[in-house]
């Protein structure tokens, strides 16, 4: 027995026991001499955050974002997917203010279906809005609406946005408001509004309204019904009115109803999204 | 031993990842760039190189030793010795990189530390112990091996940087297509078989 | 100088287009337009700044008079195509497929003009004062582009200008306006290129024509000594009328990636400009209207009109006796280059070579396939780019890598998408690239 430890494990032990230890003060002694100094905190905020990587706070990916929250370039709440308990744990961890939180939607200002819009019949080129957008002025009759090409769709990280009936239609309990979209869209049809706003104007066209009317049955046409209703939550910008978002108050689907849009371009955002898919000759999920 | 056969038939009859089949984990994790196939080939041929030159001086000069009469024989430890002696290296690489290309460290991510499991590595210093191969043709063999991997790896990650543009059918997009590239390349490089 | 020996000379790359539907007007002389009841002068018709209008509505205008006056260096004057009141401003559909604004002119139908501007002793005038009378006569270059002439004809002093080319090659399909304009008025065109020549200091005076207008080039050629210009017979080969690849046929230089045909001693215009040159500076008339083809298969008769400015297309069409069929297709130019309109009340601009209806045969979309690397489109690129590998990297999205092989460089003449097998929109690829590379530079 003590014949196999002293010929066999006792030499094995202090030569594998030496060995480790002559590479472990190498090692040591690099690391000393290449010394990184990094700081804790970027990783553990990288962790809390949620590696979406979308790029909806203007930095690229979240590692980046972290960086600067660490840094205080940027409060925690400027991450748009960030839930506010995230925000709250990573401005908690760093024990510093988490900073107002930016929660935004996008919305698709255009209600111009293919039903609604006059289309040209004969594009066929590249389905992509990008691309459709330079024939011509693309496939819809309005210069200034969604194309419904799907480009945003396509690249939309959180899935929010459907194509229904060629019309770009955001799903805002998906949406987390990053803002992929709007750098995509070839129109800029598409805007980020505060979460909380129910009610969109649904027209991006700002031409006189009987040129939109030619185009398009539910442009806004102009009429003020709305900003003569409240001047407070709407405005007009030439022929084109809007929701008035950085207002005291919002709109809410009462009003919506009490101004009676006469074209139906102003609704919430709920109804738009039922008139789409409840469309019955052009239902989403029927097979053709 | 020929040293011109010997870098030649590490290099391409014998290929460590397309003949022998060894080290694909890298060779199908980092060659999605070409940027960063070119600094994890450095780093293998670097790691293999040393890795290489040190086991093989451990492995024929230190193993077998006589002390006071009695004869000790530790060649049986081999594996072992030899995954100590590539941790220990990769871990210093990796502290070197992380000070001197921090871009390329965090390119190389997850793959950097997985040279140490890295089954080519670890082969070539086998390999050269099973051959009883002198240090300096153990060290020769184990860098050209490294180059021979850089070879497979840059190929494939340029023809990989290409298939990214092409439109293959939904199914084999990915990782499958890239496999079967693979497959081929290897096929291509069995034309080297007769060299030597 | 490649031009020495009388042969035929070409640019590497390019298409034959075959059946080049030229057959359908080439021997059709041009015809005055009637009077039109309303023209529609579009403001934003040059490249570069849109001219400000000067009339306002219910103005009474005489034809020739300024309705619109230049903003800034890079812009053109416009002017009334026939006397009449002014409707005021109008959005009708533009060329390029979004509305756009143009002045309305409700004629009188008495066509009555002001007086003309003093013809110009050019010969014998500073090149300062024919450059003022070609701005004020609101030229652009009518090949296509529509950059106001006088610009063009001003290159900064520290580029040496050598060699003055006009380009009569008209290679795009279907299209015979300059052609017929050459056969009808030779004298007006050598006598604009002469003046051109006289303001640019420039002696080598080329005209460049394909060898299928051999009645253009014969002539020409008889009349083209006593005015210091040479006739360059040129092969059939699309786009020989492109700048880049007629210098290149002509003097054999090569306009470097990213330059411009100036970088190369060189300018190049367009014979119908040089005819406008006459008309503005030895017959005082401002541009108000140009030589159109009027042609398709389905046109009911074919032929070429003079045109003034601000027609509504559909009118023209009437004129041409209307269609034999339904057209599939309007395209403003030449089927390769031109653009698709939604709209026939889209009006005639100074850039408007040809009104184009295509058969719905023609006009089919054959759907796109995958890229097979034949590489056709490689040796059909004039410019010698790699549409193929273009399109794959822009159809994945990978703009740096597209502007890595010089998309830039693309001059759009569709060479490589009419000899692609797999019916690839390889321009419309292209295009995307190109505005999406332009408008990232422009946020940085």
């Amino acid at each position: 027995m003590s014949e196999i430890f002293s010929s066999i494990i006792l030499p094995a032990v202090i030569f594998m026991g030496g060995l480790g230890v002559l590479l472990g003060v190498v090692i040591g002694v690099f690391a000393k001499y290449f010394k990184v100094d990094s700081d804790p905190r970027v990783e553990l905020v990288t962790e809390l955050l949620p590696g979406a990587n979308c790029g909806g706070c203007g930095k690229a990916g979240c590692s980046d974002f972290a960086k600067s929250v660490v840094d205080g370039e940027n409060p925690p709440g400027k991450c748009p997917v960030s839930s506010p308990e995230q925000v709250s744990s990573i401005a908690r961890a760093l024990g510093i203010d988490a900073g107002e939180s930016f929660a935004r939607r996008a919305v698709v200002c255009c209600g111009g279906d293919v039903e609604q819009m006059v289309r040209t019949p004969n594009y066929n080129g590249v389905l992509d809005c990008a691309s459709a957008v330079l024939v011509a002025g693309g496939p819809k009759g309005c210069s200034y609406g969604c194309i419904g090409m799907g480009s945003c769709a396509r690249k939309c990280p959180f899935g929010a946005i459907e194509i229904i009936n060629n019309l770009a239609v955001v799903h805002s309990e998906l949406c987390v408001g990053c803002g992929t979209c709007v750098a995509v869209c070839p129109r800029g049809v598409i805007k980020l509004v505060p979460a909380e706003a129910e009610v969109h104007v649904y027209c991006n066209n700002p031409d006189k309204g009987p040129d939109k009317r030619k185009v398009c049955k539910v442009s806004c046409l102009g009429c003020r019904k709305c900003e003569r209703y409240s001047a407070e939550k709407f405005g007009t910008s030439g022929f084109l009115a809007s929701v008035k978002y950085d207002a005291a108050e919002l709109p809410t689907a009462a009003d919506v109803e009490a101004i009676g849009c006469p074209t139906g371009a102003l609704l919430t955002a709920k109804r738009h999204l039922e008139i789409e898919t409840n469309n019955p000759e052009f239902a989403p999920n029927e097979d053709k | 031993m020929n040293y011109l056969e010997l870098t030649v038939g590490a290099v391409l009859v014998n290929n460590f990842v397309l003949s022998r089949f060894l080290g694909i984990c890298p060779f199908l994790g980092v060659s999605k760039r070409l940027e960063t196939a070119l600094g994890m080939s450095g780093a293998v041929i670097f790691v293999m190189t040393l890795s290489s030159c040190i086991t093989s001086v451990i492995y024929n000069h230190l193993l077998v030793f006589e002390i006071s009469g009695r004869r000790y024989d530790l060649r049986y430890l081999q594996v072992l010795l030899f995954i100590l002696v590539i941790a220990a290296l990769v871990q210093v690489i990796e502290i070197m990189l992380q000070k001197l290309s921090p871009k390329l460290y965090q390119a190389l991510g997850i793959y950097l530390p997985l040279i140490t499991t890295n089954c080519a590595v670890l082969g070539s210093a086998t390999i050269n112990a099973k051959q009883g191969y002198s240090v300096l043709e153990a060290t020769i063999f184990g860098c050209f091996s490294g180059v021979g991997f850089a070879l497979a790896l840059l190929l494939f990650a340029s023809i990989r940087e290409k298939l990214e543009l092409s439109n293959p059918p939904k199914s084999l997009a990915g990782t499958p297509i890239a496999l079967i590239t693979a497959g081929i390349l290897a096929m291509a490089f069995i034309g080297f078989s007769g060299l030597c | 100088m490649k031009i020495n020996n009388n042969a035929v000379l070409s640019f590497k790359g390019g298409i034959h287009p075959s059946g080049n539907g030229k057959d359908l007007t080439s021997a059709k002389a041009v015809q005055t337009a009637p009077l039109m009841e309303r023209y529609f002068v579009l403001l934003g018709q040059n490249a570069g700044k849109a001219p400000e209008p000067v009339v306002n509505k219910g103005d009474v205008v005489k034809k020739y008079q300024l309705i619109a006056q230049a903003s800034g260096f890079v812009s053109a004057n416009l002017h009334a195509p026939t006397s009449g009141t002014v409707g005021g401003l109008v959005t009708v559909p533009g060329p390029m497929g979004v509305p756009a604004q143009a002045i309305e002119i409700v004629s009188d139908n008495l066509d009555e003009a002001v007086e003309p501007m003093e013809s110009i002793d050019w010969r014998n005038s500073d090149s300062k004062t024919i450059l003022d009378r070609i701005a004020r006569c609101g030229l652009v270059g009518m090949g296509g582009a529509s950059f106001p002439t006088h610009v063009k004809l001003s290159p900064p002093p520290d580029k040496v200008i050598d060699t003055l080319i006009f380009n009569g090659a008209e290679c795009e399909p279907y299209l015979t306006a300059d052609h017929r304009l050459m056969v009808e008025a030779p004298r007006k065109v050598l006598e604009g290129a002469a003046i051109v020549g006289k303001i640019l200091g420039v002696e080598n005076i080329f005209i460049g024509i394909e060898v299928n207008k051999a009645d253009a080039i014969t002539e020409l050629q008889t009349i083209a000594d006593g005015y210091g210009v040479k006739i360059v017979p040129l092969q059939v080969q699309y786009p020989q009328g492109s700048e880049k690849q007629l210098i290149d046929a002509i003097t054999g230089r090569e306009v470097r990636s990213g330059g411009l045909p100036m970088d190369a001693g060189c300018v190049v215009q367009n014979v119908g400009t040089a005819k406008a040159v006459y008309d503005a500076v030895v017959g005082g008339i401002p541009l108000i209207e140009r030589v159109v083809t009027v042609t398709g298969e389905v046109v009911a008769e074919p032929g070429n009109w003079l045109l003034r400015i601000g027609t509504p297309v559909m009118k023209v069409i009437e004129l041409a006796k209307g269609v034999t069929d339904d057209p599939g297709k309007l395209i403003l130019g030449g089927p390769m280059m031109g653009f698709a309109q939604k709209s026939y009340d889209v009006p005639v601009s100074k850039n408007t070579s040809g009104i184009l209806l295509l058969s719905k045969a023609d006009a089919v979309n054959y759907g796109s396939g995958s890229c097979i690397r034949c590489g056709r489109c490689v040796s059909a690129c004039p410019m010698h780019l790699v549409p193929c590998l273009l399109g794959c990297a822009i159809e994945s999205e990978r703009y740096d890598l597209a502007a890595q092989n010089h998309v830039m460089d693309c001059l759009e003449c569709g060479a490589c998408a009419y000899v692609c097998p797999a019916h690839r929109p390889l321009i419309q690829h292209l295009r995307r690239a190109k505005s999406e590379i332009r408008r990232r530079s422009q946020k940085k």
